[in-house]
């Protein structure tokens, strides 16, 4: 079967209303079935490129903003009366704090609504993190408007320099292991570091020729190479993502 | 077309110039071969032609250079992007794009041209260069082959007049660039393009060059015809060499023209020389039925062989055929790895830190992936520390591969040849019982590829050691491997000494084998001692 192609901008669009349906309904099983089915969604439309694999990075993400939330939400917040689960030792403040106390009895319900929230805040990360994924860089830049597009180009550089980093610190950690080189600690930073930096650099310095060299910039005007146009499926995700946001 | 006028270059920060007083005139349709030591300078040629040195470089630059009548003084770089088609060093680090399509649009989209036009020429440019199967394919999934394809397609599709080219086959295989290197040809004669190439591998290019600019690395500069320069160039490739053994009196560039100089030295009668049999070294790397596969494709399959001490085994094979992932699995570093790779007797994936660096020494493509000091003398420390050898053993091993390099240059401004130098000598001073090289000669000439032969052969020899490389590069095969393994799709097609091998295919041949045919010779030293024998 053919994997139905979409605007790039929709994927946003589609990915902002989604995002506002979540806050509105604050629900977590809701936002919980969002998130498998935009999982679903990624897993089968993203292409194999540096960008498609940026969803799994952002999964990683969210399961660390889960983790922290609900630990500081455990430490720190309001007292909820209910059943108590475990008790912390409490941490006294100055008297010009009132009304927050860390540590103390961790009850059920605290526990719940911290788990409950973090949901909530991932569930928008992912959104905008399966935009990303669906979505290359440069098609999204030329759907741009013109004037804009100087501004642009610099930020592609930035985002396609970031996938390619990620491939050398492999590479570069993988040789320094054969050079019989531990890869943790603070130290194995600095070596990877080095040899990092000149090779972004000199990649950047590439580009930045090659650009130069083939004329970027010189024409106040620019033609474009086919144009990116809106299709019915489109402008169908788009008014069913509205609908949904003007039913909550 | 293109015009020096007593230009003189000295860039920076340095005390040496690059060009001195160089005149020189290139007309329309002619293919001009810039060659010279590493670091003398051709890049910065190249960029001149365009603007990029000094627009973009910084450095002072002394007369004019112009191009179609436009000077560089006067326009920027993009300014000629109309004029000039040029494709860097790494095509790789100058694509803005991500596919082929897109990529080959850019640069009309940047001169605004009007979208018809620009279908029109994004097609041309696809069956003149047959890209048009990978039209859609995203750039970094293509081989490199492919990549300088596009690269060269994406110069050419604004209708430039001038193409510059800076070691366009140094990555690639034999045949993939003789591809590359019959579509500039082609260009040349049928469009009348003015083409100018800096290499090193002068054997793949030389029969195309009408014209070289020799650049001795002080700033001189010679001017001739191949024949011409040839004659005393101390960078000459294998054939060239070949001549000034026999003593002939002319000099050919092409294997015909070799062939018909050297008609009556291949009729005469030969002894053959039978091939010293080494005896039965210790086995050092036993692989059996490796398997290596990344999601969506396997990179090696089923791969099953024995490489004993005393071998210098080459891997060949096409770019994507394997040879890396294999390399890394010898290393135990290969993930997905099935199947059982020994080295000395122990499974390379165990070893670490003291042992790993006894056992196996690896250089990678990039050899500053494996050099972090800020200068060579730290460097040296920090691995005659690791090593526990005496103080001063590692810079002794550099001083002897590349002397004369400064202790207190950082590695990043070493020349290519000198870094590779130093990533050997702090894997050597370990004194490894395995030595893995990944395409050892990308940007090394003749003079540094002849030190490097002389240092792996000795190391091989000496202690019964054995020496795995994988590499594009046939003249240097010829030169070092006692064993070459041909790899394709990740098979081994073909496993034998270097002389069967590479006689058995026309395109895996030495330039020498090629004159000399039939005769069973590989190299220059080949030749002259079945003549002397005889």
């Amino acid at each position: 079967m053919k994997k139905p192609s979409l605007h790039p901008l929709t994927w946003w669009i589609w990915a902002g209303l989604l995002a506002i349906a979540i806050i509105r309904f604050q629900s977590t099983v809701l936002s919980l079935l969002c998130v498998g089915a935009v999982a679903g969604l990624v897993f089968w439309l993203r292409e194999d490129a540096p960008w498609g694999r940026s969803f799994t990075w952002t999964l990683k993400l969210s399961l660390w903003i889960l983790m922290i939330r609900t630990v500081i939400g455990m430490l720190i917040g309001v007292p909820i009366p209910g059943n108590t689960v475990l008790t912390l030792p409490i941490v006294q403040l100055p008297s010009w704090m009132p009304g927050i106390r860390i540590g103390g009895a961790v009850t059920s319900e605290r526990l719940t609504s911290a788990l409950s929230e973090g949901i909530l805040i991932c569930a928008i990360i992912l959104i905008f993190g399966a935009a990303a994924s669906l979505t290359s860089p440069h098609r999204l830049l030329r759907t741009l408007p013109v004037y804009i597009y100087e501004f642009g180009v610099s930020i592609v550089i930035a985002t396609s320099a970031l996938p390619q980093l990620v491939t050398s610190v492999s590479r570069i950690r993988q040789a320094q292991l054969l050079r019989g080189q531990s890869s943790r600690g603070f130290k194995s930073w600095k070596r990877i570091a080095i040899p990092l930096l000149e090779e972004s650099l000199a990649r950047s310095l590439d580009l930045a020729a090659a650009m130069d060299s083939r004329g970027y910039g010189i024409s106040s005007k620019r033609s474009r190479y086919r144009p990116i146009k809106l299709s019915y499926l489109d402008s169908f995700v788009i008014i069913f993502s509205i609908a949904v946001v003007g039913v909550s | 077309m293109i015009k020096f006028s007593n230009v003189s270059l000295i860039y920076p920060n340095s005390t040496t110039t690059v060009l001195e007083n160089l005149n020189l005139e290139i007309a329309e349709g002619e293919m001009v071969l810039v060659i010279g030591p590493t670091g003398s300078g051709k890049s910065s040629l190249l960029r001149l032609i365009n603007g990029l040195v000094p627009h973009h470089t910084g450095g002072i630059l002394a007369g004019d250079v112009s191009v179609d009548g436009i000077s560089t003084q006067l326009v920027k770089p993009g300014g000629m992007a109309h004029l000039i088609g040029i494709v860097g060093q790494n095509p790789l680090n100058g694509f803005v794009t991500d596919t082929v399509e897109e990529e080959l649009a850019f640069g009309m989209e940047n001169l605004n041209l009007p979208n018809d036009v620009m279908r029109k020429r994004v097609e041309e440019i696809l069956d003149l260069l047959s890209l048009a199967p990978l039209r859609n394919r995203t750039i970094a999934t293509l081989s490199g082959g492919e990549q300088q394809r596009v690269a060269i397609g994406s110069a050419l599709v604004t209708h430039p007049k001038v193409l510059i080219l800076d070691e366009p086959t140094s990555a690639l295989d034999p045949i993939a660039a003789e591809e590359v290197l019959s579509i500039l040809q082609r260009l040349v004669h049928d469009l009348s393009l003015t083409v100018v190439i800096a290499e090193h591998k002068l054997e793949r290019v030389i029969q195309f060059a009408d014209r070289i600019v020799y650049i001795n690395g002080q700033g001189e500069t010679k001017i001739g015809s191949p024949e011409q320069i040839m004659v005393d160039s101390p960078i000459a490739p294998p054939i060239v060499e070949l001549a000034r053994a026999l003593g002939l009196h002319e000099i050919g560039t092409t294997v015909r023209e070799m062939r018909r100089m050297t008609q009556n030295l291949r009729d005469m009668k030969y002894e053959s020389v039978e091939p010293a049999t080494t005896s039965n070294k210790s086995l050092r790397i036993k692989i059996d039925s490796l398997s290596v596969s990344y999601p969506g494709h396997n990179a090696v399959k089923n791969f099953t062989a024995n490489i004993h001490g005393n071998e210098i085994v080459a891997l060949m094979g096409r770019n994507g055929a394997g040879k890396t992932s294999l390399l890394k699995a010898m290393a135990g570093i290969a993930e997905h790895a099935k199947g059982s790779v020994e080295v000395s007797g122990v499974n390379p994936q165990s070893l670490k830190g003291k042992s790993r660096r006894e056992s196996i020494g690896y250089i990678p493509q990039e050899p500053s992936d494996l050099l972090y000091g800020q200068s060579v003398n730290l460097e040296c420390e920090q691995a005659d520390r690791d090593n526990e050898v005496r103080p001063g053993t590692t810079a002794a091993l550099l001083e002897q591969l590349v002397p004369g390099v400064s202790g207190h240059t950082h590695p990043r401004d070493l020349s290519e040849g000198q870094r590779l130098g130093l990533a050997l000598s702090v894997i050597l001073s370990s004194n490894p019982q395995v030595l893995i090289l990944d395409e050892p000669t990308r940007g090394l000439d003749y003079q540094a590829k002849r030190e490097l032969v002389s240092i792996l052969i000795s190391f091989a020899q000496s202690y019964d050691k054995c020496v795995v490389l994988a590499t594009h590069d046939v003249e240097l095969v010829a030169d070092l491997a006692t064993r070459v393994i041909f790899i394709a799709d990740g098979e081994k097609v073909a496993d034998g000494t270097t002389l069967d091998v590479l006689l058995s295919s026309p395109a895996f041949a030495p330039q020498v084998a090629k004159v000399m045919s039939p005769h069973p010779w590989l190299r220059v030293r080949d030749v002259t001692a079945a003549i002397e024998i005889s």
